[in-house]
């Protein structure tokens, strides 16, 4: 596939018709409405939406953390829609790291501990250590959760999503709780996992802004897909601005 | 509208309130069934020995005329002195496979005040010298006799007729005991009866003289003076012994009971309520962490603080008021069986079980006033918070370096997930130790109450299976000279072995120790006797010398070696003896001393002096046997061991049930502590939990650490479990101690594997209600919202 100027690898998933509903006591609540879509390995996509459109839903279904009502979708061929609790939970393991809003670290665990805790359960892990340097946290390894800024604790987050060296990078706002500057740094860090460790990043937010350093944009808005656009110019995140 | 917010909270939480709730009920049965029954025996011993002028003191002697004792009246201190015959005579029952005993105790039907005077349940009043007496209820009524029965006994080595004109009760006699051997009140085979003084004497021909003297006291007089002077006065009666009231087998027995109850109405309740106080505070403030944001929205609507603590304390007292109101309810009810048993072994007249309005009520004040207390410590966060602050997440929970982390070679043997459940244990103090003492608490009491029913077995069926190994024992009405008995009864069909056995009753003193015991004499190769040694090895009695029992040795300050004065009553006048402690034996029941026959009978000067015969025989001819020699003038007693054990079995069975109870009452209290917590902690760590599953743990993976966490704690409170529950042993055994008794206090090893085996299953099972749990999250709804 092309896409702004340079060859990305193949499909990574597909998604046919995907639905998810809820009951909510009488009300059905659609919170997606089949939407049908293709990720591609090493690429950046961007999910914009305002609250309540559905992005949450569809990255908790891509994500392996929720199974869709109706539609299909495929991880590298195989049929994620009819998985069980058991697959889902060694495809969350080996193929998808997870960045969410509020971090979510263990808070008695030290940032390096952090990372070890994903590093264990992974098949193919980096090196902690390392991966700590590559977010700049290389001397606040032995700190917890508690002793570090916002921004600190979600490069640990980042640095721990990576370590398991997933295939898929899911993220859930993941600089809604931090500042310009601080959000600037983690979205370079994402843009970088992407292209040096060639993953799919997947960053679901309601900050315009953020879909200028995208491939490709999906644009929801009641459930629905509405359309995507792919970005022939992708922005490095220093220039991106809000 | 808070108040359906309360229910529904409590609802959504009801594992731990549910705990809570049944802590609380059971507590509080305790209380009120106890507390209620306590207060009837008290207030039921007290009137009835008032009422019927029950004896500050209890003189034993060969024989004194009755017109000797009006003058010890005169004694300063003596109230009132009454002198009466006391003689066992068997019934002549040749249906009945064992021997059924009656206490006769001669009452003089023109005495305005007796001493130990008979409350008569029904019937009518004795007439002097006619051939009639009274029963005591709970013989007539376990042989379903009906007034103007007539009953035959074997006294005098004849069969006489006795007509039952009435029924009652003596103050003497509320724990009906044959002997000290037997330990329970039996009245199939034992009962009292009361019979004119003049008809004693026809149906004991030749009788003149009384054998015992019973006496009250002026109110602020001294035993000890009284005792002295008694001592002095009935020297030339041959005086056995004087004992207060204080050492009389049933009040001993009433009251040891009473002040049993009495402490376990108060103790029990205690914990169990301090216990479900906790579960409440850790889940009240629990509650509140994660209402943060209600709380901060109620209060910038314009809830006063003190409207928000009320509601929070709504839970609490509704926990309380429902556990507190359930709980006295069932003991209110719960105190009819429990004095429906009392009134099985205790002849107490006033002695019913009512519904006792003070305690119910102050049961349920007692279990709210715990509740809110319990509460406010748990509640009492929401007063200081701003609302603006309330709203805002709570500041994150500081992980720390533990002192564990100091050891590093011990510390990398850990995994990650084994460091976060070790610090976990430090994050909340308060709750491990919480969870430490549950476990030590589940693993305490039912190794304990196991251990108990072991040992009861153990005391009493090693008395009669391996001690006391005879198929008979045959008592002497007065001691008779050992070869002509034994030959008698040797000549008899079936008889396999006769060994003679003399039980001397003496006074053993050393220093200014002194106790009255019975000695039990046995041949040195006894087949029939085994006198054993803590490890079961028998121990042959020595040639000279004298072994002591543990608890005996005791309380003479004597150890082996010591020398001891023995004094006979059968010899009063003459001088002392002396005896060297040869051995010292554990002895479960009675307290006695013993000695080889024949220097027994050198030391008391009665060569050939033999009180009992033990026999073994083929079974086959224990009927014609018992036929034969039921009625002889000389012979006491034939009891059948075999039937004494099974009957000891079949009271173990009632009492096994009890402990059984106990147990499950341990298992139900370490199970809520455990339970509940693990609740809490789930609910506590949901978003930390959930966060792992998302990272791509498996459920069992995620739960391992918060298992593995519960085990860093179990194991050590198991651990601490076996000196907690032989702390209670010791203390239990303490209570129970006595000259009838003797506990030991070992923890027996099937006890404590049982207990282990229950605690760690009640651990498993809490383990898998955690699961349960950690399967149910919704990893998406866990997630996506702040704390």
């Amino acid at each position: 596939m092309q896409q702004g100027g340079k060859i990305v690898g193949n499909s990574l998933m597909t998604a046919e018709n995907l639905s998810k509903f809820y009951q909510m006591g009488e009300v059905t609540v659609k919170a997606l409405k089949e939407a049908s879509f293709q990720l591609y390995e090493g690429e950046l996509v961007v999910v914009l939406g305002p609250s309540g459109s559905g992005k949450s839903t569809l990255l908790n279904i891509i994500g392996g953390m929720d199974r869709p009502t109706g539609g299909k979708l495929f991880y590298r061929g195989k049929p994620l829609h009819q998985a069980g609790d058991k697959e889902l939970t060694l495809y969350r393991r080996h193929q998808v790291g997870f960045v969410f809003q509020f971090y979510n670290l263990m808070p008695n665990l030290t940032a390096l501990e952090n990372i070890n805790l994903s590093v264990q359960i992974a098949s193919d892990p980096l090196s902690p250590t390392e991966l700590l340097a590559k977010v700049g946290l290389a001397d606040r390894a032995d700190h917890f959760p508690s002793q570090l800024s916002g921004g600190e604790q979600q490069r640990v987050a980042l640095a721990r999503a990576l370590a398991k060296n997933p295939k898929l990078l899911l993220c859930d706002e993941p600089t809604g709780a931090l500042d310009y500057s601080t959000s600037i740094q983690v979205l370079e860090l994402l843009k970088e996992a992407c292209e040096a460790y060639a993953k799919t990043v997947v960053i679901i937010t309601h900050n315009t802004a953020i879909a200028q350093m995208a491939h490709r944009v999906f644009y929801l808005k009641d459930g629905k897909l509405e359309r995507i656009e792919e970005n022939q110019t992708p922005l490095s995140p220093e220039k991106v601005t809000w | 509208m808070l108040l359906r917010k309360m229910l529904r909270d409590i609802f959504e939480n009801k594992g731990a309130y549910l705990a809570c709730l049944v802590i609380i009920a059971m507590g509080l049965m305790i209380f009120t069934s106890f507390a209620s029954v306590v207060q009837s025996l008290n207030v039921s011993q007290h009137e009835f020995y008032e009422n019927q002028n029950f004896a500050d003191g209890f003189v034993q002697v060969a024989g004194i005329p009755p017109g000797a004792v009006a003058k010890l009246g005169d004694i300063e201190g003596i109230r009132d002195i009454q002198g009466r015959l006391v003689k066992d005579v068997t019934l002549w029952q040749p249906e009945s496979p064992e021997n059924i005993y009656l206490r006769l105790i001669s009452v003089d039907p023109g005495e305005a005040n007796p001493i130990n005077g008979v409350l008569l349940s029904q019937g009518r009043p004795l007439q002097k010298s006619a051939r009639e007496m009274w029963l005591d209820n709970q013989f007539f009524a376990a042989h379903n006799l009906s007034l103007n029965d007539q009953l035959e006994i074997i006294a005098a080595g004849r069969r006489q007729r006795l007509t039952v004109v009435g029924t009652g009760s003596s103050p003497e006699f509320v724990y009906a005991l044959r002997s000290m051997a037997d330990i329970y009140p039996d009245p199939e085979t034992f009962g009292i009866g009361f019979v004119p003084w003049d008809t004693v004497q026809t149906i004991f021909p030749g009788t003149v003289s009384f054998n015992e003297l019973v006496f009250t006291m002026k109110p602020g007089a001294e035993f000890e003076t009284v005792r002295e002077e008694l001592e002095r006065q009935l020297a030339p009666y041959g005086l056995i012994s004087i004992i207060p009231r204080e050492e009389q087998v049933s009040h001993q027995l009433l009251q040891m009971e009473i002040d049993g109850v009495e402490s376990m109405s108060t103790a029990m309740p205690v914990m169990f309520l301090s216990i479900a106080a906790m579960i409440l505070y850790i889940t009240l403030k629990r509650l509140i962490e994660q209402q943060r944001g209600q709380i901060g929205i109620l209060k910038a609507d314009g809830y006063s603080n003190g409207e928000i603590l009320r509601h929070y304390l709504s839970y609490a007292l509704f926990i309380g008021l429902v556990g507190g109101i359930a709980g006295s309810l069932m003991g209110s009810l719960f105190a009819y069986p429990i004095t429906g048993i009392y009134q099985d072994f205790f002849n107490l007249p006033a002695f019913t079980a009512v519904f006792s309005p003070f305690y119910f009520i102050s049961g349920v004040i007692l279990s709210v006033v715990f509740a809110l207390l319990a509460g406010y410590q748990g509640a009492k966060k929401v007063l200081s918070l701003e609302p603006a602050e309330a709203m805002r997440p709570p500041a994150p929970i500081a992980g720390k370096r533990i002192f564990l982390e100091k050891f590093s070679i011990l510390w990398r043997l850990l995994n990650t997930q084994g460091r976060m459940a070790v610090r976990n244990l430090t994050r909340n103090k308060g709750r491990s130790l919480f969870i430490l003492f549950g476990i030590m608490i589940c693993f305490a009491i039912s190794s304990f109450t196991w251990s108990m029913n072991d040992i009861f077995q153990k005391m009493l069926y090693d008395q009669y299976e391996k001690v006391e190994v005879y198929d008979l024992k045959v008592t002497f009405s007065q001691p008779l000279k050992q070869e002509s008995v034994l030959r008698e009864l040797r000549s008899n069909e079936g008889v396999q072995r006769v060994e003679p056995m003399a039980e001397v009753p003496v006074t053993l003193k050393h220093q200014w120790h002194e106790q009255d015991v019975v000695i039990i004499g046995v041949l040195p190769d006894s087949k029939l006797y085994n006198i054993l040694d803590s490890n079961y090895n028998r121990l042959e009695p020595p040639e000279n010398g004298i072994l002591l029992s543990e608890r005996l040795a005791g309380l003479l300050n004597a150890t082996v070696g010591t020398t001891l004065s023995l004094e006979s009553p059968l010899k009063p006048d003459d001088r002392e003896n002396t005896v060297v402690v040869a051995g010292i034996v554990p002895q479960y029941v009675g307290m006695n001393a013993y000695m080889e026959i024949s220097s027994l009978q050198r030391a008391i000067k009665e060569p050939g002096l033999t009180t009992s015969a033990m026999v073994n025989m083929d079974r086959k001819a224990i009927p014609a046997f018992k036929e034969k020699y039921q009625a002889a003038g000389n012979i006491a007693a034939i009891e059948e061991n075999g039937l004494r054990l099974s009957k000891m079995k079949e009271l173990m069975d009632t009492y096994g049930s009890m402990i059984y109870l106990y147990a499950l009452i341990g298992v139900i209290i370490g199970f809520a502590i455990i339970y509940s917590s693990s609740v809490i902690t789930i609910a506590e760590r949901e978003r930390e939990l959930a966060s792992m599953m998302v990272l791509g743990m498996t459920p069992e993976e995620v739960l391992s650490v918060v298992t593995f966490e519960q085990w860093c704690i179990g194991i050590p409170a198991l651990i601490l479990g076996i000196p907690v529950a032989k702390g209670m042993m010791g203390s239990f055994g303490q209570l129970l101690n006595s000259d009838l008794l003797t506990m030991p206090t070992t923890l027996s090893s099937w006890a404590m594997f049982l207990a282990f085996a229950v605690t760690a299953a009640s651990i498993w099972i809490a383990q898998r209600a955690a699961a349960r749990k950690i399967r149910g999250f919704s990893l998406s709804e866990v997630l996506k919202s702040r704390e």
